[in-house]
């Protein structure tokens, strides 16, 4: 599998605090990494840092051969790093659609130039479409986002995503605060996405979940790797299942 | 039509063309600026000083004055990246009344005792509030299609992406502090515009004119008329500059009115009387029908 | 003379820090800045002197002003803030548009109601002013400052030792986990209100004994002084409050005796909260901004 980011030596510090301490971690192309671990671990600092919303402490974070550790957010995404929120943030005042072209217009925000580029061309609006029929929300189309369920917005925020032909798709736990319905949904799609030979990296507290969807999981535990491999192997590791422990998890 | 019409229009005009600036900081971009009327005061007097002092042509001297009001707009945008909405808000105000305090008090601005300013002449014929009506006007036009565009541009999509959730913007290429700056920069230079139109209508500026309460005035015409719509500021600068005139018998209670007024459109109607969620407008959608979808779900 | 100035910057400071504690009160609970708190020292400021005029009592004065616009207040934010802020996402100055507006609407039912001229206190006492080796106070402003100190105590006091002072600071920090804690966060609200209000009333008649006069613009000048304050302190910090009021009672003494700048002295408040938030964007001791 040809390597497409490469973490070396990654810590956070936020004074004393150690959100990540030395992490080393592979991500591959056209893989389903998974990250999971108990509350706490790094899980999200770990994207933040990836995504460029944290600055690290130290460490080096390559992308296809070039150091991108310490780039601001919106130089990741352009460099398509694409990433979902924990807690959804939707641009509440915008229908759906626009929703999905504000992010399609990811190469387009250059400042004065901008100003030029009209957003709302054919192509523009048939990709957000075409977009949208891929994750099951064409009929909210025109819904303002603000009036849409948790679920949906979840699937809108992979919309989001995927209109920017990313490099690497980050989703951070996709299926929190959802029923079970709505959950089937969203793990069809991520496996849709799968199968179309997408890079993922996943979080997702769901057990289940990950180990059916996921090629390679890594562990984390108070900011420090403590397991990586396949489904199976992780399960069975030891320092896994102690670090579980009290965490009544099969939700 | 009248001169006296003229004279309330040009009035009136100016304003619009403040209130529609302060909407693209406020309304489009969401940042808070109560301090608009120091970049008003800041053209008025740039450009007023370059005519009468320096001799410059008073079209010149309203593009430099815009360029010179632009880039203090910069600076008040560099603030806005390191200050939150409150503390940003608190700091416009100072913002305003250090400038005032500045016309005030330096000798190169008159003073306390202000600026006289020689009316420019236009084709010969020296401008009047009719040739300023007109003017302003043609300006306006100008800005209302520029606005339009921008709103139907990625640069429009980039301010509406910030101001509903600027995490997001970022995750998918925007560079927020950019394009919170380049508006800055755009509704401040407006303002100075505004401002270099107004010290050479009126022939006459002192510190007072461009006191906090202005500020106050400028935005209560974007919060009443609608804020964040194009219609809503031109709405809101034409009622609060014709309401004191038709309400003369009532002079005495003109502040009373006002605050009134404000205190009641925030509490009942925030959008504002003809903004995007307002009951008037969504009440004639409704009565309209389909004649009010746009295409794509984009607002102008 | 300098040890004069010194004193004159602690009486001037201490005043503003009351004053402005209304504002950081409610800014401390509900996130807005309340630009009508100077309506309250306006209107606290007219109620004293009427009460003081008919009955000769200063105390009562005090009472029941401080009583009357602390339950305006509250009746305010029944009327008019709580609806606004429950509406869902707004911007931050809508509710500085309807404090905007009570402020303008306050001051000019005073002009109408009360006349625009001046009244005058004409509170004494017997020994105009006292002497202390070099230095000279008026004793109004001992009495002034006396009071300032009791009810800044009794702020103290009522935060940091009553059940109702917990309520308002856990609701301060986070009104959902408070809500969730089983603190009312209502009776909450209405304390910031009342407190608010009441010391910004009791501001507004020490303002008019000391200064012997009132006019129904007493208030513009507090209204913005006192955000200015507010925010070089902290939003929503009382101590940081009283601590920026000293410090802007301190430079405003020491600039416009000691120093030429061209800058009036109510301009002296927003210069050093620029510089200072320059340097440290969230005031002097503040981490807290409600947005």
């Amino acid at each position: 599998m040809k390597e497409l980011m490469r973490i070396e030596g990654l810590k956070m510090y936020f004074g004393g605090l150690k959100a990540i301490d030395g992490l080393d971690l592979t991500i591959n192309q056209e893989e389903t990494l998974g990250i999971i671990g108990p509350n706490g671990a790094g899980k999200t600092t770990l994207f933040n840092a990836i995504c460029g919303v944290y600055k690290p402490t130290d460490g080096k974070i390559t992308l296809k051969g070039q150091e991108v550790q310490g780039l601001p957010a919106q130089e990741m995404a352009r460099r398509g790093i694409a990433r979902t929120f924990q807690i959804s943030k939707p641009l509440a005042d915008l229908s759906i659609l626009d929703n999905v072209i504000a992010a399609a217009g990811v190469h387009e925000y250059t400042g004065m130039r901008s100003y030029f580029r009209k957003s709302h061309t054919p192509e523009v609006v048939a990709k957000a479409e075409a977009v949208l029929e891929e994750t099951g929300l064409r009929e909210l189309r025109d819904k303002k986002a603000s009036d849409v369920s948790l679920g949906y917005l979840r699937r809108l925020e992979i919309a989001r995503v995927l209109v920017t032909d990313p490099e690497l798709i980050m989703l951070d736990e996709p299926c929190a605060g959802l029923s079970n319905f709505a959950i089937n949904e969203v793990t069809e799609l991520v496996m849709k996405l799968k199968a179309q030979k997408k890079s993922i990296v996943l979080i997702e507290h769901n057990l289940p979940i990950t180990m059916k969807v996921c090629d390679r999981i890594m562990v984390l535990s108070y900011g420090k790797k403590i397991a990586e491999g396949t489904p199976e192997v992780v399960k069975s590791d030891k320092q896994v299942i102690e670090a579980y422990l009290g965490e009544e998890d099969e939700e | 039509m009248g001169a006296y019409v003229y004279s309330i229009g040009a009035t009136a005009a100016i304003f619009i063309l403040l209130a529609l600036s302060l909407n693209i900081i406020t309304g489009y971009a969401g940042q808070a600026m109560m301090g608009h009327a120091a970049f008003f005061g800041l053209g008025a007097y740039t450009a007023a000083i370059l005519t009468q002092t320096y001799g410059v042509n008073f079209f010149a001297a309203l593009l430099l004055s815009m360029l010179v009001t632009g880039a203090c707009g910069a600076l008040v945008g560099l603030i806005s990246l390191r200050l939150q909405a409150d503390f940003l808000a608190i700091t416009t105000i100072g913002i305003n009344f250090v400038m005032v305090a500045l016309f005030n008090n330096l000798s190169i601005t008159g003073g306390s005792l202000g600026l006289t300013i020689v009316k420019p002449t236009l084709f010969g014929v020296k401008m009047g509030n009719r040739q300023f009506f007109w003017l302003t006007l043609i300006l306006i036009v100008v800005l209302c299609l520029l606005i339009v565009k921008m709103r139907r541009s990625w640069f429009g999509m980039a301010l509406a992406s910030i101001n509903n959730d600027a995490g997001a913007a970022r995750s998918f290429g925007i560079d927020v502090s950019r394009y919170q700056i380049l508006t800055f920069i755009i509704g401040t230079a407006i303002a100075g515009l505004a401002g270099g139109i107004y010290s050479h209508r009126m022939g006459y500026i002192c510190s007072s004119d461009f006191a906090f309460v202005i500020s106050i005035q400028i935005l209560s015409m974007v919060v009443i008329g609608g804020i964040g719509t194009i219609r809503g500021p031109i709405l809101g600068a034409l009622l609060l500059t014709f309401l004191p005139e038709v309400l003369r018998f009532a002079d005495d209670y003109r502040s009373l009115v006002y605050g009134a007024l404000l205190v009641l459109m925030v509490r009942f109607m925030p959008s504002g009387l003809i903004g995007d969620n307002s009951p008037l407008v969504i009440g004639s959608k409704k009565l309209l029908g389909r004649r009010f979808a746009k295409k794509g779900g984009q607002k102008a | 003379m300098f040890l004069q100035q010194v004193i004159n910057s602690l009486m001037i400071g201490s005043l503003y820090a009351l004053t402005a504690m209304g504002a950081t009160l409610i800014y401390g609970i509900l996130g807005i800045l309340d630009i009508a708190n100077a309506g309250a020292y306006l209107l606290g400021a007219y109620v004293g002197y009427y009460v003081y005029h008919a009955t000769g009592q200063l105390i009562l004065a005090f009472l029941v002003a401080m009583t009357a616009i602390g339950l305006f207040g509250v009746i305010l934010h029944r009327a008019v803030y709580g609806p606004i802020l429950a509406k869902p996402r707004m911007l931050s100055i809508i509710p500085l548009v309807a404090a905007v507006g009570l402020f303008t609407l306050s001051s000019d039912a005073v002009r109408l109601l009360c006349g625009a001229g001046t009244k005058a206190y004409n509170f004494r006492f017997s020994t105009d002013v006292l002497h202390l080796g070099s230095v000279s106070i008026q004793t109004t402003w001992v009495l002034i400052f006396a009071l300032t100190a009791l009810l800044l105590a009794v702020l103290w006091f009522i935060l940091n030792k009553t059940k109702m002072g917990l309520a308002w600071r856990a609701t301060a920090e986070d009104p959902d986990i408070a809500k969730a804690c089983g603190v009312n966060t209502n009776s909450a609200m209405a304390l910031s209100y009342v407190l608010g209000y009441g010391f910004a009333a009791a501001a507004g008649i020490m303002t008019g004994i000391l200064y012997n006069s009132i006019t129904p613009a007493l208030g513009e000048v507090p209204s913005y002084k006192m955000l200015a304050i507010i925010v070089l302190g902290g939003l929503g910090n009382p101590l940081g409050t009283v601590v920026a009021g000293l410090i802007i009672g301190f430079a405003e003494v020491m600039l416009s005796t000691y120093t030429q700048i061209p800058i009036p002295k109510d301009a002296i408040a927003f210069v050093v909260l620029i510089i200072v938030l320059l340097i440290k964007p969230a005031g002097l001791f503040g981490q807290r901004n409600k947005v």
